[in-house]
């Protein structure tokens, strides 16, 4: 059930009323802080994880990568990779594999003397049937959503995160679903978005993965994260990552399908 | 000219032939017999004596040395904002006497000034309570110019708004959930409307409001940190009549009069807000499709069974409509309707039995072309409750009585369409019966002394059919249990003892003390800042214990000029335990498992209230300031240390002055200034996925830039006769039209890729509004 878009809702007849403005915020700086981002897909390698580093507020959007880490991803049933790095703070995988479902992979990074881990599990795949398209005119502005169709899997609770290419420039906004209320249903739900992004005629790139429950986790309270409602949320936090050691970021092993649309009424 | 006062009453009986009397009856107004509650009755001859009407305006009064009596003793009864009046009764003998009183100036009887009761303020023994009825706040300045009685409580010291848009409010450091708030003794469970604009309060059919802040008495329980107990008017009884109103915003009219004259009376109101209409007219098609507004009703009679008792019916139902288009809609509302039957067992002895029912509940619609999906959560109640007021005499008088409700609570019913994404799934609904027994004792050993005393009682049973589980720290279920119907789960049993004294240091000042404890059973949860009409309440279980708070208060009262001024200074400190907060990304939407994604923890909170009153002449208002401190401390947040909870307000600044100009012209401003309230700010910034995400380190450990707001009315009285009153108000919300913050943003720059802003949301800038008002 997507709460957001009730919550969003109520908040933008809320909001029709209020104004607002750029302020200059009196932010304290904090120590810089390790950023580990990685996946292993269902689809052929090489993986990569990306280390960087926080920085102030106030900076430019410049993360400094985080370069000579010790990056090695193993599996449960005995495979290690030591990843390389030709680009700072960029770690590609070394090894000739691909990633299967119902294995676990974990993530082991040390830099320094400090080591941070996380293990992820690739869930088994969900079939995508196809991709069509809703007009959502009905909410304010004329918005054109994406609603891809599949089954979900019966007796299994089940994450979903979706992704958009449109005219091959990637849209840095994820989309994620989990069968808590949907067990077993035929799903269709739109994706959701409060900008107006698809047009008709767009070449669309939807991806679909299924992703396991740590990882839903994190992109759910990642999502709350970055995006947050206008109205006064609760306090905001970091996400619920799945690594250890004290690290921001998560280390996600998905699977991925991808469907080619252009976009249609 | 009021009858009584010609008419001495003179009973004649030996004098010695009892040790004690009692005079009682009832205090109404002369012109509507709207009951007056807290006037004050007092004996000419012994200054300080007396006693004050109830809530049913009942009042009893025990002469216990008539030797030192006249033949004749001089009764005086009087209540702000009424002509005093004066009786004779000739004792001893028990004498029923009910009276009635005439509006008008105090100040004109200037011959009983120096005996009238009205330092009430100072005597009580009751401390952290605020009283205001309805004439004091309908010159108070409002947004859209709708008197709301909650948004001016908010006023006074001690009680904090929640911000714009936002009827909740903190007492004392509390959040807004631990607040008991009653209508006619029904709990209402959400007091807002359009999310937050208004209050459920139609201020047409409120006769006054009371808040205990700490030192409640003993017959209010289940909320932590105040009571706000609001009382209906009970409809005139010798005319039918009515008023109304016209606003910008929402229209209101109410109707009343006698079902027979003197015996009983009926009162009839509706408000309905029309901002809808402006959405009508908007051009684009896809906004004046959309819904937004409320109604509600009160409605109220009540009619004399004979000379002993009385019955009363209330009840009220109100209802809000949201919808975007026809995808989305949120419709919510409270019912409550209260039976009560008084009765006069004899002088001394008054009792009240009431039956109760309250109904909370919201329905969110989502329809899209194919298929269409209901939400559906309540929350109800019935509730006894018998209390007995014993005025043993005039150093005596004690207070006690039981009640018991029954919570059902449907967390969540989801309904969808076959073609839908959703299962229908119904969550198990919970039953609870929560009941106390309570006694206080209002002892005065001396003159200068008097003490409140008391204990509560609370068991709150959780009963079964259901099936209770134990979480372990990570939230993983761990153990289930399950039980069949009327099975008692889990029982948790809390004594409140209460008490608080006051000791008069001189006749226009006194100190006060108070211990309370109070415990609350029912929680809500609430995955925003500000009131929501979807929040969860959820009752006690096997894993969330009752939250309890301890406080002890100290205070200073001191009335200047006759009574005119009325000063006070009271510091508190309290501490809270069991209380709640829940994991980040915690599903509080039909998920059974909700208790998992809780966390517990404590809370502690002080602080200082100052308040200055001018009650009576031509300006009147008052001054109110608050210093004050909340702090939480919850396992699993903040690395399990004390943080400033959202409602830790440091200074809080309310000046509130009336001016009756002229016969015409009333003038009024409001002013307001509090500290920002804490919130979490970003410390850094990062990208994860193409993204930028935020680091926090500590929470709250910001502040939202301080708040401050001038508001202005002006109203002219147009026409007045004796039963006819037309006028105007205008109105200002925000007068000097600051950008008050109601949020703050982080996020990308639209103009500048490379870069991170902070963006400051407001709600209301400068808010015009006229109203017209009419009585016929």
């Amino acid at each position: 059930m997507n709460n957001r878009s009730h919550t969003l809702t109520t908040i933008a007849i809320l909001l029709s009323l209020s104004c607002k403005k750029v302020i200059q915020v009196d932010l304290n700086n904090a120590s810089p802080q390790v950023v580990i981002t990685g996946e292993v897909t269902s689809a052929p390698g090489p993986y990569q994880v990306s280390i960087s580093r926080t920085v102030d507020f106030s900076d430019i959007n410049q993360f400094p990568p985080l370069a000579g880490a010790l990056v090695i991803i193993t599996d449960n049933k005995g495979m290690t990779d030591t990843l390389t790095s030709t680009i700072p703070g960029l770690y590609t995988t070394q090894r000739r594999w691909q990633g299967t479902p119902g294995t676990t992979y974990t993530l082991h990074v040390t830099i320094d003397s400090a080591t941070y881990s996380a293990s992820s599990t690739m869930p088994y795949p969900v079939q995508l049937d196809s991709v069509g398209f809703q007009d959502d005119a009905r909410i304010r502005k004329t918005k054109i959503q994406a609603v891809p169709y599949f089954r979900d899997p019966a007796g299994i609770h089940n994450y979903y995160f979706f992704t958009e290419t449109i005219n091959g420039v990637p849209r840095n906004r994820d989309f994620i679903f989990d069968d808590r209320l949907s067990d077993g249903k035929y799903i269709h739900q739109p994706l959701n978005d409060d900008s107006t992004r698809l047009q008709i005629g767009d070449n669309l790139l939807l991806s679909m993965s299924c992703i396991d429950s740590a990882v839903y986790s994190y992109l759910n309270t990642l999502q709350q994260n970055t995006n947050p409602s206008k109205a006064q949320s609760t306090a905001p936090s970091n996400p619920n990552t799945n690594l250890s050691g004290g690290a921001l970021g998560y280390f996600n092993a998905h699977t991925i399908e991808y469907k080619q649309v252009i976009v249609h009424l | 000219m009021n009858p009584l006062r010609l008419l001495p009453l003179l009973i004649t009986i030996p004098a010695f032939s009892q040790s004690k009397c009692t005079i009682h009856g009832t205090i109404r107004d002369h012109s509507s017999g709207e009951i007056l509650i807290g006037a004050a009755i007092t004996i000419l001859q012994q200054p300080g004596s007396g006693t004050i009407s109830n809530a049913y305006g009942f009042y009893s009064l025990t002469l216990s040395t008539p030797r030192s009596i006249p033949a004749v003793t001089t009764i005086v009864a009087s209540f702000i904002g009424y002509r005093p009046d004066t009786l004779y009764v000739s004792l001893p003998s028990d004498t029923l006497i009910n009276i009635r009183l005439n509006p008008g100036d105090t100040q004109l009887q200037t011959a009983f000034v120096s005996v009238l009761k009205k330092d009430a303020n100072i005597t009580n023994p009751i401390m952290g309570v605020q009283k205001l009825s309805i004439n004091e706040i309908k010159n108070v300045p409002v947004l859209f110019g709708e008197k709301d009685i909650l948004k001016t409580i908010q006023l006074l010291p001690g009680i904090k708004s929640a911000g714009d848009g936002n009827s909740g409010f903190y007492v004392r450091g509390g959040a807004s959930d631990q607040n008991l708030i009653l209508l006619d003794e029904a709990t209402v469970y959400n007091a807002d409307h359009l999310l937050g604009f208004f209050s459920t309060f139609n201020s047409d059919a409120i006769k006054d409001v009371t808040v205990y802040k700490g030192g409640m008495p003993a017959e209010y329980g289940g909320r932590l940190s105040s009571v706000v107990d609001v009382k209906m008017n009970d409809g005139n009884d010798q005319r039918i009549g009515g008023s109304g109103g016209i606003g910008l915003i929402a229209s209101h009219l109410n109707f009343e009069g006698p079902i027979k004259k003197d015996v009983g009376s009926f009162t009839i109101s509706g408000r309905r807000t029309y901002a809808d209409l402006f959405l009508h007219l908007s051009k684009d098609t896809n906004i004046n499709k959309d819904q937004l507004y409320f109604y509600d009703i009160n409605a109220k009679a009540n009619y004399k069974l004979g000379t002993n008792d009385r019955l009363y019916l209330s009840g009220y139902l109100g209802k809000d409509k949201l919808g975007v288009s026809d995808v989305f809609g949120l419709q919510y509302g409270n019912t409550t309707a209260t039976i009560r039957w008084n009765h006069t067992f004899n002088s001394r002895l008054f009792s009240n039995t009431s039956l109760i029912y309250s109904n909370y509940s919201y329905v969110i619609n989502l329809n899209n072309t194919t298929s269409a999906i209901n939400l559906t959560s309540t929350i109800r109640d019935f509730s006894l409750k018998e209390d007995l007021q014993n005025y043993i005499d005039q150093r005596n008088t004690l207070h006690f009585g039981l009640q018991t409700t029954q919570h059902t609570l449907i967390p969540g019913v989801l309904d969808a369409t076959q073609s839908s994404s959703f299962n229908s799934v119904s969550l198990p609904k919970k039953y609870d019966l929560e009941s106390a027994v309570y006694f206080s004792h209002d002892w005065s050993p001396i003159n200068a002394l008097h003490v409140n005393y008391g204990l509560r009682l609370t068991d709150f049973s959780i009963f079964g059919p259901g099936t209770f589980y134990s979480y372990d720290k990570a939230g993983n279920t761990i153990d289930s249990t399950t039980w069949s119907a009327g099975h008692i789960v889990k029982t948790y049993f809390n004594p409140e003892p209460r008490v608080s004294a006051s000791y008069q240091l001189a006749p226009s000042s006194s100190v006060k003390a108070a211990y309370t404890r109070n415990v609350q059973n029912l929680h809500l949860l609430s995955n925003s800042t500000s009131n929501n009409p979807t929040d969860l309440w959820i009752p006690g279980s096997n894993n969330v214990k009752p939250e309890i708070a301890d406080q002890v208060s100290i205070g200073y009262f001191k009335n200047l000029d006759n009574n005119q001024y009325e000063l006070s200074a009271e510091a508190y400190y309290k501490t809270m335990q069991n209380q709640i907060d829940y994991k980040n990304g915690a599903q509080l939407r039909a998920n059974a498992n909700v208790e998992a994604d809780l966390l517990f923890g404590k809370g502690r909170a002080y602080g200082l209230e100052l308040f200055g009153k001018k009650k009576t002449g031509p300006l009147t208002g008052w001054i109110s300031y608050t210093l004050s401190r909340t702090e939480l401390k919850i396992d699993g947040i903040n690395n399990n240390s004390w943080y400033p909870a959202r409602q830790d307000i440091t200074h809080d600044i309310s000046i509130v002055s009336i001016w009756q100009a002229s016969k015409k012209w009333t003038l009024s401003a409001t002013w307001v200034y509090n500290t920002g309230s804490a919130v979490t700010f970003p410390n850094g910034k990062y990208e994860v996925d193409g993204q930028i995400a935020y680091y926090y380190t500590q929470r709250n450990a910001y502040r939202m830039p301080a708040y401050h707001r001038l508001d202005l009315a002006a109203t002219i009285l147009t026409k007045k006769t004796a039963h006819k009153e037309n006028s105007w108000t205008f109105s200002v919300y925000n007068a000097y039209d600051r950008s008050n913050p109601y949020s703050i943003q982080f996020q990308q720059d639209p103009a500048d890729a490379s870069r991170t802003q902070a963006v400051q949301y407001t709600l209301f800038k400068i808010v015009p509004s006229v109203t017209y008002n009419y009585k016929f």
